[in-house]
């Protein structure tokens, strides 16, 4: 037998100190696994923090309402971190090459590791003083984040091309994460603010941020955390590399592998996907949204892409110490453009909720 | 053939008297002899583990050893995840072996083991030696397919990734009664099995 990775009945009853520590949230809402089994009464009228406008959607919201669809597990069945704790070095279960997503703002830096997420799907976390949401979808591969105010997130269970269906534990209203829109409730046709959140490995962000912390397995819920129950992504396997999709697709299109990873980015009036593999390889692309040039830096680093709008059309060249734009070198994430919000998704899930995008590869 | 005399000339709780009565001399009669003894342990066995692991809450994982229980453990044994389905609230790590403790889980597949079990312990005695213990010999045909029934139920939509096929909202619905309908079903084969039985 090889050497344990578990720590020999260490944690019996260390769950009650994380319970009884944790049972009010940083933002002062109650929270925490001990009323795990009344999170879904919490409906006080509280509101999530929305974006001036509403982002672009492909559909009409009664068209996207129309195709709500159960994911097989009840409201809060995928239970929702809601007291994360966080740890200097990572987890045992995790190894370099796994995929976390990692968040930086304001100078604090978490890695929310994909193994830890994916029977969760949501983590209600403050980071840097603000009350956020960490969100993953594993069926459509998107990883997200949301302000969330006085309220919290939760798995309402129930999908929209195969797309991880948010309820705030506020309204109650209902939000598919990769539209950042809500489609049922008292915020309907409202969106959502947003935050970056970047798909990488854990080598490589804790290489770029040696300060960051990582979302520990201690989240108030007993897992088999070692098992993924759609595949692998160190070496991809399972549904993560396979052609098939659970659901229907709400639009079919042969582009791409439907799993095929596109950075994607929409704004009020449209969307438009990278090709992240293409990205990596070729450093920088172009497309447009309506009549709105955009262009796409590969991060190395990070393995990640950045878009931005460039009204201007300015040309933008890889160099060996990153981008160059008029003589001047700049960081794949600090050209001196307005940088849109972008993620890294499923093709078929993109195409499905933006049949109208440009994809770019 | 079961009854002594014609159906019609006894009432309705005579007949299900019988018919209880028959079952429970049939399962007797299988369970006092160790062929039927071993079906019911090796086949309630093994479907129970299959029922564990087709919850995901029994598998192969990282060696090491470990128990570790949540806080309110009360609270998280009732709380409902899915259709017949309960947050664990344990989890044990042996060796390889990590088996994740739902009560609520664990006290149904021991009900649906058991009652597997004793489908095919009846069967399996009724084909060995009708004579014997007086079963009629078409009493098992039928009792092994629930158990496969309701070890696909206790997979939910998973399952689906394994087979290829896309989730619908009539399927996702029909998962949310084999359970209850593989118990009934369960329930069922062994009364026909009693209503196969010759009583003196």
């Amino acid at each position: 037998m090889g050497l344990s990775r578990r720590r020999f009945v260490a944690t019996v009853g260390a769950g009650a100190t994380l319970g009884s520590a944790g049972c009010v949230g940083n933002d002062g809402s109650t929270a925490g696994s001990s009323t795990a089994s009344t999170v879904t009464d919490r409906n006080d009228g509280s509101k999530p923090p929305t974006a001036d406008s509403r982002l672009h959607l492909d559909y009409e919201i009664e068209t996207l309402e129309e195709n709500i669809v159960s994911g097989g597990v009840r409201k809060d069945g995928i239970p929702a971190i809601d007291d994360p704790t966080f740890a200097d070095t990572p987890p045992e279960g995790l190894a370099p090459d796994d995929p976390v997503f990692g968040v930086a703002r304001d100078g604090e830096a978490k890695a929310y590791p994909q193994y830890i997420l994916v029977h969760h799907e949501i983590v209600n976390d403050t980071i840097a003083g603000d009350a956020v949401a960490v969100t993953y979808c594993p069926l459509t591969g998107t990883a997200q984040g949301f302000e969330r105010g006085p309220v919290e997130f939760g798995v309402s269970g129930r999908l929209v091309n195969s797309n991880l269906t948010m309820y705030d534990r506020g309204t109650d209203s209902w939000w598919p994460q990769m539209l950042a829109t809500a489609i049922t409730g008292p915020l309907t046709d409202e969106s959502l603010r947003e935050f970056r959140v970047t798909w990488t490995t854990w080598d490589r962000w804790s290489s770029a941020y040696p300060e960051t912390t990582a979302l520990t397995e201690d989240t108030g819920f007993q897992r088999r955390y070692g098992v993924d129950p759609y595949g692998q992504y160190n070496e991809k396997r399972g549904y993560y590399s396979s052609t098939r999709t659970l659901f229907e697709p709400l639009h079919g299109d042969s582009r791409a592998h439907p799993k095929a990873v596109v950075i994607g980015t929409r704004t009020e009036t449209g969307a438009l996907a990278f090709d992240k593999e293409a990205l990596l390889r070729q450093r920088v692309l172009t497309g447009r949204i309506d009549d709105t040039p955009y262009v796409a830096v590969a991060d190395t680093d990070l393995e990640t892409g950045y878009a931005y709008a460039n009204p201007e059309s300015l040309s933008v060249t890889a160099s060996d110490d990153g981008y160059t734009i008029g003589g001047t070198a700049y960081d794949a994430d600090s050209l001196p453009m307005d940088r849109a919000l972008s993620f890294d998704a499923m093709w078929f899930a993109w195409a499905g909720f933006y049949p109208e995008s440009a994809y770019v590869s | 053939m079961s009854a002594d005399s014609p159906t019609d000339r006894v009432g309705v709780a005579p007949s299900i008297q019988r018919l209880v009565r028959n079952t429970v001399v049939a399962v007797s009669g299988a369970l006092s002899r160790r062929d039927g003894q071993a079906s019911l342990g090796v086949s309630g066995l093994a479907y129970y583990l299959l029922y564990l692991a087709g919850l995901g809450h029994l598998g192969f994982g990282p060696a090491g050893y470990e128990v570790s229980v949540v806080s309110n453990p009360l609270i998280h044994a009732f709380r409902q995840v899915g259709p017949f389905q309960w947050e664990p609230i344990a989890l044990v790590v042996v060796g390889q072996v990590e088996l994740l403790v739902a009560p609520l889980n664990m006290l149904l597949g021991a009900v649906l083991a058991s009652l597997v079990g004793l489908n095919l312990a009846v069967s399996v005695v009724a084909w060995r030696g009708p004579a014997a213990c007086r079963l009629g010999p078409g009493a098992g045909a039928v009792s092994g397919l629930p158990g496969l029934l309701s070890g696909v139920a206790c997979c939910g939509p998973t399952i689906l990734l394994v087979v290829g096929v896309q989730a619908s909202a009539g399927l996702l619905s029909l998962f949310q009664w084999l359970l209850p309908l593989t118990v009934v079903t369960l329930f069922g084969t062994l009364l026909w099995v009693g209503s196969r039985v010759e009583t003196p």
